[in-house]
């Protein structure tokens, strides 16, 4: 399987991809970093760690189920246009390992992504915070909570990316997400179960409540339903996309 | 004699509709098997159901004696192919899609060169492959398909695209390889001179069924001479010649003979001057493979 994985990344030689992941999330940092430190001009006795986490949080929502649905599409899409499908299985590579190959291609490389942001989060947080003191717990939970969140959407953009050939489709599925992810807080807590793409906050250690027009951080912890909810998730959608992709004839 | 490829019953059916009834194929080895057919007879299907790229509906596909669909692996290590178009990452240069290839197939560094250097792109191996002509990326199909030199190599139409300098050069290479590395190659084309050129068994399928399959040469020898002469009254001329015990057909202006000596043509003929029909014409004709092929296939269908 690492030869497999490590095959997939071969393949994505001269396709940018790290590129494009870091400065598509170095501008959804900056975003992040502007708002929070206007924020914090605004109001200096704001939580500076929870303010970044959960604003970043909130923004992921927006902008890593569309680098999901961009990942998962140059992976796959990269097979369709050079006829390759037929090339791989005839070289005696399984259907199941490519699929699985290609799906943790995907999540090493949002991992990178998220690790990168982790980074960014932590050097930010330690230049604005009075005290210093790096909540390790946190950040760690951040990621954590993020990577959940992005391998649920991975396995279902790489289902779709691989049973519907036009890669406009799978993209628009993305930024669709995105929009709702995006709007999740808006939407009741049950719905938001539903809504996939707003798992990022529904994993973030930290949320907010706005009290009298003032923000108010409190710590959440998913609880062992919403985390097996998770681990559920990604199960039925990686199962389902590798039935439907091994039954595919090329 | 080592049978390398046999089906049994082949099927496949899509939507209902039968694109290949009941083939059975056998390739033996060390053969240059030409799978013939006009486009849509089912020959890519026939193919893609021998690497497992496509469920059979009914029937087995034997190869190296071994059951494919419980040896697949252990079969397609040891087979080598190119299905239709070539597959290729565009994106990257022609050494690194033989390097996929080389992890894939876990060969040395020196069967990849061999095989670059088989198919002439060893001067434009570090080119990206999105900017190879047609027959370039054609070559490097057969190059991936070469690259662990294989007991079996299927090629499906593997000289689209080649000017006729490389398909001289391809076919020249494919006749090599049984000799070179006891490969045997089932080779698929719709181009009749190819197959005569280079095959020692043929088969011949036609909407989803095989119509002829064996050695070349039993389809060469269907292309036996005959005579055709055509006189000023063909109805007398006929009935002398059958009392003279002459075995002949009439098709349509024309008397027709078939294993006709020299002597005998010359006699007949002086036969019919003698009784005073003039004879107009005396041709021999020979049927080529082409004529085979549409005979068994259907004039009405296009190559």
């Amino acid at each position: 399987m690492i030869k497999a994985v490590t095959l997939e990344f071969f393949k994505l030689r001269r396709k940018k991809i790290f590129l494009m992941i870091t400065l598509f999330l170095g501008f959804e940092i900056l975003w992040a970093f502007m708002s929070v430190s206007i924020s914090l001009s605004r109001n200096p006795n704001s939580p500076v760690w929870e303010s970044i986490l959960t604003t970043t949080a909130s923004m992921n929502g927006l902008f890593l189920p569309i680098i999901c649905a961009i990942v998962s599409s140059r992976i796959c899409d990269m097979e369709n246009k050079g006829n390759t499908w037929k090339l791989l299985i005839s070289s005696n590579m399984n259907r199941k390992s490519i699929y699985a190959s290609k799906y943790l291609c995907s999540c090493t490389l949002l991992l990178y992504g998220i690790v990168l942001q982790a980074f960014a989060i932590t050097v930010f947080g330690i230049v604005k915070s009075s005290t210093g003191m790096l909540p390790l717990s946190l950040i760690t939970r951040f990621i954590g909570g993020a990577m959940l969140a992005s391998m649920i959407i991975l396995a279902l953009q790489q289902w779709i990316t691989l049973a519907i050939k036009n890669q406009a489709f799978a993209l628009c599925f993305g930024m669709i997400g995105g929009f709702l992810g995006m709007t999740a807080y808006f939407f009741p807590e049950t719905v938001r179960r539903i809504i996939i793409w707003s798992y990022y906050t529904e994993l973030c250690p930290i949320k907010y409540h706005v009290t009298n027009g003032s923000l108010e951080f409190i710590k959440q912890n998913p609880g062992i339903g919403m985390l097996t909810t998770a681990f559920l998730l990604v199960i039925f959608f990686y199962m389902s996309g590798n039935y439907h992709f091994s039954r595919q004839e090329v | 004699m080592n049978t390398i490829v046999s089906t049994h019953n082949l099927s496949k059916y899509f939507n209902g509709i039968c694109r290949v009834n009941e083939v059975n194929l056998t390739v033996y080895k060390g053969d240059i098997y030409g799978f013939l057919g006009p486009n849509g007879a089912g020959k890519s299907t026939t193919l893609k159901m021998l690497l497992g790229l496509v469920k059979p509906t009914k029937g087995d596909v034997i190869i190296f004696g071994k059951k494919f669909n419980k040896n697949r692996q252990s079969i397609l290590s040891q087979t080598g192919s190119l299905i239709e178009s070539p597959s290729y990452y565009g994106h990257l240069t022609g050494l690194e899609n033989m390097r996929i290839l080389q992890r894939l197939r876990n060969v040395s560094n020196k069967k990849v060169q061999e095989a670059l250097h088989i198919v002439r792109l060893e001067k434009q191996q570090n080119k990206q492959v999105k900017h190879y002509s047609l027959g370039m990326k054609q070559r490097l199909g057969i190059a991936m398909a070469l690259i662990n030199f294989p007991k079996l190599l299927i090629l499906d139409e593997p000289t689209n695209g080649l000017d006729p300098n490389g398909i001289r050069e391809i076919r020249e290479l494919i006749k090599s390889l049984p000799q070179r590395y006891g490969t045997t190659v089932l080779i698929s084309t719709h181009l009749l001179s190819e197959i005569e050129q280079m095959a020692t068994s043929v088969g011949i399928i036609n909407d989803g069924k095989l119509l002829f399959q064996g050695d070349i040469n039993l389809l060469k020898a269907k292309s036996k001479s005959y005579i055709s002469i055509k006189t000023q009254n063909n109805k007398l001329a006929k009935k002398i010649l059958l009392a003279e015990g002459y075995e002949l057909k009439q098709n349509n202006d024309r008397l027709i003979f078939e294993n006709l000596p020299d002597a005998h043509i010359a006699y007949l003929n002086k036969l019919l001057i003698g009784q005073g029909i003039d004879v107009i014409r005396i041709e021999e004709h020979r049927k080529s493979l082409e004529d085979i092929f549409l005979e068994l296939t259907g004039r009405e269908r296009s190559l």
